[in-house]
């Protein structure tokens, strides 16, 4: 039987260094800012060597924001007016719209936008530096050089035999009114011209020793003098050449031998070459910090993108509407696959490299400042289907668990995120709720080699299936079964609190090690991903593998409830990796005659129910919203086979019977659903008890719940549900207040009014006393504030406590 | 996040049922997470027992403490 060998699911850290600093390290935070992509460039920024952000300036075409895409021109592009005539534009080959339509016309774009639109940026001269550049070559890289150092304030003189006619040579369709546009700029920021014959290039080579002896640096226009050195003979990082001497500006090849000025390429040679004469002005590293390779990961899927074909203007240049409908096509190029599938990440509109950055900045600023940490990163469900997504891994439910281990560890996790789930693992795991049922069936001290887990929620919910479970498996199973009803633990894994999960986890070993090392049969997949990390060296294997070996064929014999007909398959994001577990609830529904459908995203990519990483606890607003959405892609009556899914589907149904759970298709429990209606917080700890009775046997009947006579309506325990607040608080808080009298009493409706403080929680329960000797609760309400007077038992040591203080 | 100073009983005439005296507006102080706040509430002028009110416990009260939680 497979099982037992499965890695653990994203989020599910190994729990093996328990020791760690207790602050992030920084190199963490890049590990995680690696692997998101959605700040990489898009591919047309990534050709272009000169850095355009042709992107943005699609999005403010494309908005009518023709200005604001002229900035972006100005920022990036050196001598704009000629750059846009002659660009041979690589980005338009890198465009992924080439194959959808054809690419985006970038070149054009741009044409349109300097015709449409006059200077926007104004620029100021800087204080004059006293280095001293040369430029020999007025071609495009050796304008773009003088144009770059001109801005920054260093005295820039270009030495050729013209200024204007270098570029009309080489770009023939330049109109030469660009050119003397461009010359004005570069005169207002201190570039001078000096005419130098042209005679050969002995002359040339002399004036450049010149040059040399008389400038603080140099730069060689290749496309001007043919004994500049090759490219290949450069590094390309700098294409430093000698002493203080760049070069730049070649002519290109085409695949058949001919040749050409490739004007994105030698103003891009200019600007690289323009950095490292100011390196070598200054005195500094040639490429320190420097790199020549670019992220090129980003992910843009293109499924579901219609092609639609570029935009031509009906005249020579694009109108405004020609131009706005054309940067429309833009697909503005970004990954954000997580983003769109995880209502989490949507909340706060950012991507996981920013909540990585976010997180960690929280974590490390000096306590006292308001920050948004904590919704952060107690709002992640930890499901791992981001990392399932992402074409790079990134997995918030690692990040989030490593800062909420960290705030544990920092004592700065607020108390109220997780308290009601960890009380909730207290009660699963104590004297009331948990307990091993030795098979009865076996002679004393052999243990069977097999052990049902069927997991604190099913326990909780359907503890009369469970325990019918229980009684067919033991019997079809040979050698018996022991049945172990207990907490795996995860609230307090999900939480961060690693000690508490280590000391769980002794238990359990301690329980598994002494009943005979059994197989374990786990009947919830977070139950399975916590005991794997528990109990590495065990065999765990799903209930649902077990029952479709077991069960070759079965009759649905329901007779409580109509047979389901059609279902959506909902996999639970604990069972995201384990195909077996997928493949088995598959099989066992079909088997039962019920005719699956898949939704969306399921097995692997499945969407969490809003159970996981205790959001429900947390933030239950946006854990409702994540129910909602699965619902709804989901589309109508689903099966699940994780309790949690059921529950919390049901909860927001219009008909909660439409969430079925595997249980209630199957033979041995579909006559047994409790109630086809939500099973809620209090009922669920009912539920436990309940299944604790049943199995060790009704001598165990002592339900102080059942004693106190307070009867709470259901509209009442419905707000009780969502404020936490659990049945037993509010029948200990009466009976408390009772017993000591401490209350108060309204005059016109005769209502009780007073408090308990059993916990860190002050519960008040406002109740008016029964004919019948009973009382009704009429309305509850809780808060974590410490109020003096107002607490009971213990008001009087709360008083002292504030007086020393 | 200062609280309003002043929170009255959300309805009725309630009264200390150990003292049989109505309650009194009197100032106290609440805490949590190490902070502190002067606040007006209803109380027991006898034996000191404080009513925190419904609306106060799911609205200012809750608000403070997701603050404070979050700091």
């Amino acid at each position: 039987m497979p099982g037992g060998v499965l890695k653990p699911p994203p989020g599910f850290l190994a729990i093996t260094a328990l020791s760690r600093c207790p602050l992030l390290e920084q190199s963490r935070l890049r590990d995680f800012e690696a692997r998101c992509t959605q700040e990489s460039p898009p591919r047309c920024r990534l050709h272009c060597p000169l850095d355009m952000d042709v992107r943005a300036f699609m999005a403010a075409i494309a908005a009518s924001r023709p200005n604001e895409a002229r900035k972006l021109i100005e920022r990036h592009l050196p001598l704009p007016a000629v750059l846009c005539a002659v660009c041979d534009h690589p980005c338009e080959n890198a465009c992924l719209r080439r194959d959808l339509g054809g690419s985006l016309a970038i070149a054009e774009l741009e044409r349109f936008c300097l015709a449409h639109t006059g200077p926007q940026m104004r620029i100021l001269p800087r204080p004059p530096k006293k280095q001293r550049l040369a430029v020999l070559g007025a071609g495009l890289a050796g304008l773009t050089v003088a144009f770059d150092m001109g801005r920054k304030g260093f005295p820039v003189t270009v030495f050729d035999s013209d200024r204007v006619n270098p570029l009309l040579v080489a770009f023939p369709q330049l109109p030469s009114a660009a050119v003397e546009e461009e010359w004005q700029g570069l005169v207002k920021n201190r570039v001078s011209f000096k005419a130098v014959p042209f005679e050969d290039e002995e002359t040339a080579g002399m004036l450049l020793t010149e040059l040399e002896r008389d400038f603080d640096a140099v730069f060689l226009d290749a496309s001007r003098y043919a004994f500049a050195p090759e490219r290949q003979c450069l590094a390309p990082l700098t294409l430093h050449w000698r002493d203080k001497v760049c070069a730049g500006g070649w002519s290109d090849v085409t695949p058949t031998g001919a040749r050409y000025a490739s004007a994105s390429r030698q103003a891009g040679d200019g600007r690289l070459a323009g950095i490292t004469l100011q390196r070598i002005m200054g005195g500094v590293s040639l490429d320190a910090e420097r790199s020549d390779t670019r992220d090129s990961r980003l992910h843009t899927p293109l499924n579901g993108i219609e092609p639609s074909p570029r935009i031509l203007p009906a005249n020579d240049t694009y109108s405004a509407s020609e131009a706005v409908a054309e940067a429309e096509r833009c697909l503005q190029c970004a990954c954000l696959q997580c983003v769109q599938e995880c209502v989490y990440l949507q909340k706060y509109r950012e991507f996981p490299r920013l909540y990585a950055r976010r997180l960690f900045s929280n974590a490390t600023v000096v306590k006292g400042t308001r920050t948004t940490a904590n919704v952060v990163m107690n709002g992640c469900a930890m499901c791992g289907q981001c990392e399932t997504i992402c074409p790079e891994n990134f997995s918030m439910a690692e990040l989030c668990l490593e800062v909420r281990r960290d705030a544990v560890a920092r004592d700065v996790m607020p108390d109220s995120a997780h308290a009601f789930a960890l009380e909730d693992m207290e009660q699963a795991c104590g004297p009331d709720c948990a307990f091993l049922l030795q098979d009865r069936s076996l002679p004393q001290g052999t243990h069977a080699p097999r052990l049902f887990f069927p997991g604190c929620q099913l326990a909780g919910s359907r503890p009369e299936q469970v325990f019918s479970m229980y009684e067919w498996l033991r019997a079809a199973l040979p050698g018996g079964l022991t049945l172990l009803s207990t907490c795996c633990g995860i609230p307090a894994h999900w939480a961060g609190r690693e000690a508490l999960f280590a000391r769980h986890a002794a238990q359990l070993r301690t329980l598994w090690e002494h009943n005979g090392r059994p197989e374990i049969l786990a009947a919830c997949s977070s139950c399975m991903a916590m005991l794997n990390l528990s109990l590495p060296e065990a065999h765990i294997v799903s209930l649902w593998e077990v029952l479709d070996g077991l069960m070759p064929q079965f009759v649905h014999t329901a007779t409580t409830h109509a047979f389901p007909g059609r279902l959506t398959v909902q996999d639970p994001c604990g069972a995201r990796h384990d195909p077996a577990w997928q493949k088995a609830v598959r099989s066992l529904a079909s088997k039962a005659g019920v005719e699956l459908q898949e939704p969306t995203r399921s097995g692997e990519a499945t969407a969490c129910c809003g159970y996981g990483g205790l959001v429900w606890n947390a933030q239950p607003e946006l854990a409702a919203t994540m129910t909602q959405r699965r619902a709804q892609a989901l589309g109508g009556p689903m099966l699940t086979s994780c309790i949690m899914c059921r529950d919390r589907f049901a909860a927001i149904l219009a008909k909660p019977e439409d969430s079925w759970h595997l249980f209630d298709l199957l033979p041995q429990t579909a006559d047994l659903i409790p109630d086809r209606g939500v099973s809620g917080l209090s009922a669920r700890r009912a539920g436990r008890a309940t299944l604790r009775r049943l199995a060790l046997g009704p001598g165990l009947e002592d339900d102080p719940q059942k004693k106190f006579p307070l009867h709470i309506p259901d509209t009442v325990l419905a707000s009780l549900e969502q404020q936490f607040i659990l049945r037993q608080d509010v029948v200990d808080a009466v009976q408390g207040i009772e017993r000591t009298g401490a209350r108060f009493k309204d005059r016109e409706s005769g209502y009780f009014l007073g408090s308990w403080r059993p916990r860190r929680v002050t519960f008040w329960v406002e109740y008016r006393a029964d004919a019948d000797g009973g009382f009704t609760l009429i309305r509850a309400w809780c808060h974590r504030m410490v109020v003096p007077g107002a607490i009971q038992p213990s008001s009087e040591v709360i008083l002292e406590k504030r007086i020393r203080a | 996040m200062a609280l309003d100073p002043e929170f009255k009983p959300d309805h009725g005439d309630w009264y200390c049922t150990s003292c049989d005296v109505p309650l009194q507006q009197q100032k106290v102080q609440v805490l949590y997470m190490n902070s502190a706040f002067d606040v007006i509430l209803p109380r027991c002028p006898e034996c000191g027992l404080t009513m925190i009110p419904e609306s106060l416990a799911n609205g200012k009260m809750a608000e403070v403490e997701a603050l404070l939680e979050d700091k």
